[in-house]
């Protein structure tokens, strides 16, 4: 099976090399068969990497300990659900599991495709198949998960062997989360290939109007939804698993994961005024090519070992090559755009200051400085070695003051973008819709500073809040009462009716009352506490409002690990609430410790309590517990943003307009029709 | 303040004269020993104060270092059983916190101790103020091209003439879905 997998990469690499050759004859030929045959050689590359990618999952769960790569991530007591996730622990598994959702991508993309858009799609295969052969190059010669273990046997001659047992995988991996974030990130990571495949493809073949921006529209809200969602599972990952009571720590590799979705975000906004009005279309083609240098950026900072983190995988040799394809990218885009500049002008003007289109120009602004603020902040420790020679930290405290006014600056444009109109907006216009939004968002924060409220930024950010929330909703009540007074429904019916008719309108409100919740979450930071004691059996602590109380302590032996738990009663106003049961697991495979945290979460705080080990001078068990108000807001604002994505993704239902038919027309008039059709499609594909 | 409240106190007119005497007798013993008193008080208070402080002082400290066991992580939250490391930064930062020494002093002996790199935040001045400098001439910059862009589709405003040739069925017809399309969202 290890042959196989390897057959099956490298016959990849091959078709990948035809497809990417014919593809640019096809282009120059025109030949139809010639397209054909590119295409289909881009789908069998797809399928070569499937068998690739099996075969290595086929040699985790037969614990073939004669492969490198499953000797250094599995073992054999490691549960099935977690040699699944073991595939991608490592640096060659991951790239391989890369090539895998790429290809997952890029087949759907074909195959939707084939046989449409003739004059588009050799440009996409061949942008695609470059893309591929980059990573098969990795997968194949630069980092091969198939290695298998060798020594020299009696005859000197290199004989194949086979370890008994594997060393293991990661424990802070061995967690539920993990086998599903890395898939919903990559997903993330890889789905941006599509719209940088088609942007770079229309720029190439001058491919007339908006269409491309029509086509790759729910490609790029795939890959953004997952990218937001594997964003923050790998933040709950952090929260859960690695016991210092945060969820996001400014760790290069999270800035990694964070600096492509900002860019999208911006281009999710932006490519409306492309599609609406045919401008910023220089725009958002270089936010299309930014975006995926970014994921490209991104997988280099996590495997290059160029700046430290947590998460990053084994220093290695591999930066060069990702720096080398994004320097080949830039150029290839750079040289596009150029020699094609023209076909990207503009069709029509700005006729207001205060119109949508400028509300989008500062939402794009205020994303692309968050996004230069990350960048900076990760890279200059680096910079400042390579000019200065002296090692600095750009760390989280850093990164909270500049991100904190940006943040609060884009959530003040979430809300006013909805209230104004395209094109143009009249200041009776703006006051009437901002004046009631904006005097209950600052009503509430006078009710916060009477409660106690004495942040500066927690304050703006719960006026803001409330003055987002209040737009979206009028927004919904508006448009739900037109209706209601059309059809006679009542208003829940209205409005779901409203929202199937333009779902990516109101699925993107519905993502932005998500990150309203998820500001407020993070606000909440502002009042944490933490408290750390040594508790042997019997030993009290009081947190905020619980008193907790160390019952037990006991130690048990699972079969892939070793554990030493406590339980601890958490009583509330004399009334116990709850018993947790925070961990920390020893891995004899790795003689490696990990933390499972115990957490009681409610809509107000979580109680985050670690069993941090004993102490070195005691022996006596350290419990550290932390009062996290607001946390459950995060969480909750990220499925709402999830469920917000995945209803702007639904095709929109177009209206009809019901007219009661005129049963008899009196003579000499024209009888009106019982049923007006819906509007045809003009090309635009709708509503949505 | 104390001597204040007790002059400002007096006892209700209704009390009778022996009473009145030994009110009298009170406040100016009060009086005395208002100053000792005020000083125990100002004393036991202050204490409560400092040890507050002092743990506040050296918390907040602590978040403006970085834990340099190699964790990358603030030093208040490095999450390391029995990190000897982190244990000693923290313990030296309480006791230089105790000693009363001043935020800048401590922040730069731990500086001179472990080199720049303890800080969590770039320094503002100098080469690695550029680090803060950065986003601030990001924004700066993207301002200025936002309204450069803005300026440049004002200007390029065409005014049509109010008469002009009639418009076919056909211009009308695009003219509408053009609207629709701009206006639907």
């Amino acid at each position: 099976m290890d042959l196989f997998g390897s057959f099956a990469l490298l016959l990849a690499f091959l078709c990948g090399l035809y497809a990417f050759g014919a593809g640019i004859a096809a282009i120059a030929t025109r030949k139809p068969l010639l397209i054909k045959s590119a295409r289909n050689a881009g789908m069998a590359v797809c399928v070569l990497i499937w068998l690739g990618f099996g075969s290595l999952a086929y040699l985790f769960f037969t614990d073939n300990f004669s492969m490198a790569y499953v000797v250094e991530h599995s073992n054999r007591t490691l549960p099935a659900f977690f040699k699944f996730a073991a595939i991608w622990s490592g640096q060659q598994g991951s790239l391989l599991f890369w090539s895998f959702l790429l290809s997952i991508y890029v087949f759907s993309a074909l195959f939707a495709y084939r046989g449409k858009h003739p004059e588009l799609m050799p440009y996409v295969g061949v942008v695609c198949a470059g893309v591929q052969l980059f990573f098969l190059t990795l997968n194949n010669f630069i980092a091969s998960p198939f290695q298998v273990l060798g020594a020299a046997g009696a005859t000197g001659t290199l004989q194949w062997i086979a370890r008994a047992d594997g060393n293991g995988l990661n424990p802070l991996l061995q967690y539920t989360e993990m086998v599903i974030h890395p898939p919903i990130l990559y997903s993330g990571y890889t789905g941006f290939t599509i719209p940088f495949a088609f942007a770079l493809g229309a720029l190439l073949g001058r491919y007339p109007g908006e269409k491309w921006i029509h086509l790759t529209r729910r490609w790029t809200m795939i890959a953004w939804g997952f990218q937001g969602v594997g964003i923050l599972l790998g933040a709950h990952w952090a929260y859960a698993v690695l016991g210092w009571g945060g969820y996001w720590m400014w760790d290069p590799v999270e800035n990694a994961s964070l600096m492509p979705w900002l860019t999208a975000t911006a281009f999710l906004h932006s490519v409306m005024m492309q599609e609406k009005r045919g401008m910023m279309r220089v725009w958002n083609v270089w936010l299309v090519f930014t975006t995926f240098l970014l994921t490209i950026f991104g997988t280099f900072l996590t495997r290059s070992g160029v700046v430290n983190s947590v998460h990053a995988f084994a220093q290695s040799t591999i930066g060069p090559w990702f720096l080398g394809f994004i320097g080949l990218t830039l150029l290839v885009c750079i040289v596009a755009y150029w020699r094609n500049r023209d076909y990207l002008r503009s069709d029509n003007n700005l006729d207001s200051l205060v119109s949508r289109e400028s509300s989008f120009l500062f939402n794009n602004l205020i994303l692309l400085v968050a996004c230069i603020a990350v960048i900076s902040g990760t890279l200059f420790p680096v910079l400042s070695e390579w000019i200065r020679g002296t090692k600095i930290s750009v760390g989280a405290p850093f990164f909270n003051k500049v991100n904190l006014p940006i943040g609060l600056f884009l959530l003040f444009l979430t809300g006013i973008g909805p209230l104004l109109a395209w094109r143009k907006t009249s200041m009776s216009s703006l006051r009437r819709n901002f004046g009631g939004p904006m005097l209950i968002g600052l009503v509430a924060g006078v009710v916060g500073i009477v409660l106690g409220l004495r942040n500066f930024y927690v304050t703006v950010c719960l006026i803001l809040s409330v003055f987002v929330t209040l737009t979206i909703l009028l927004e919904f009540y508006r448009g739900a009462r037109v209706i209601a007074a059309r059809t006679g429904s009542n208003l829940f019916s209205s409005v779901a009716q409203l929202t199937m008719r333009n779902t990516r309108r109101y699925g993107g409100y519905i993502v932005h009352f998500g990150i309203v919740l998820i500001f407020l979450g993070i606000s909440g930071t502002a009042f944490n506490q933490d408290k750390q004691m040594e508790m042997p059996a019997g030993a009290e602590m009081q947190i905020g409002p619980y008193h907790l109380t160390n019952q037990d302590f006991d130690s048990t032996q699972e079969p892939n690990y070793l554990t030493e738990r406590a339980t601890i009663a958490v009583d509330r106003g004399g009334r116990q609430v709850i018993m947790l049961y925070p961990e920390r697991r020893f891995y004899p495979a790795n003689a490696e410790s990990g933390t499972m945290v115990a957490i009681y979460s409610t809509l107000k705080e979580d109680l985050y309590v670690v069993y941090a080990g004993r102490s070195p001078e005691t022996q006596k068990p350290v419990i550290h517990a932390y009062l996290n108000p607001l946390v459950k807001w995060i969480w909750l604002g990220g499925a709402i943003v999830a469920l917000g994505t995945l209803l702007a993704l639904v095709p929109s239902r177009q209206p009809v307009l019901a007219i009661r038919a005129v049963e008899v027309a009196p003579a000499g008039t024209v009888a009106v029709p019982a049923r007006i059709p819906p509007r045809k499609d003009d090309g635009y594909g709708g509503h949505d | 303040m104390i001597r204040s409240l007790i002059r400002s106190w007096t006892p209700p007119s209704t009390q009778s004269p022996p009473r009145r005497a030994r009110w009298t007798a009170l406040r100016r013993g009060l009086r005395r020993f208002a100053p000792v008193f005020a000083l125990a008080v100002a004393v036991a208070l202050s204490t409560g104060m400092l040890q507050g402080q002092s743990s506040d002082r050296a918390k907040t400290l602590g978040g403006k270092l970085i834990c340099m066991c190699g964790c990358n992580e603030i030093l208040t939250q490095c999450n390391h059983v029995g990190c000897k490391v982190s244990g000693a930064m923290l313990q030296e930062m309480d006791q230089r916190v105790s000693a009363g020494d001043s935020d800048d002093l401590i922040l730069q002996s731990f500086v001179q101790e472990y080199g720049t790199q303890v800080m969590a935040e770039p320094p503002t001045h100098g080469f690695n103020g550029l680090a803060w400098a950065i986003p601030i001439m990001a924004f700066a910059m993207g301002l200025g091209l936002v309204i450069t862009v803005i300026h440049h589709w004002r200007q390029r405003v065409v005014m049509a003439p109010a008469a002009g040739a009639s418009v076919s069925p056909e211009m009308m017809a695009r003219a509408r879905r053009e609207i629709d399309r701009q206006t639907d969202d």
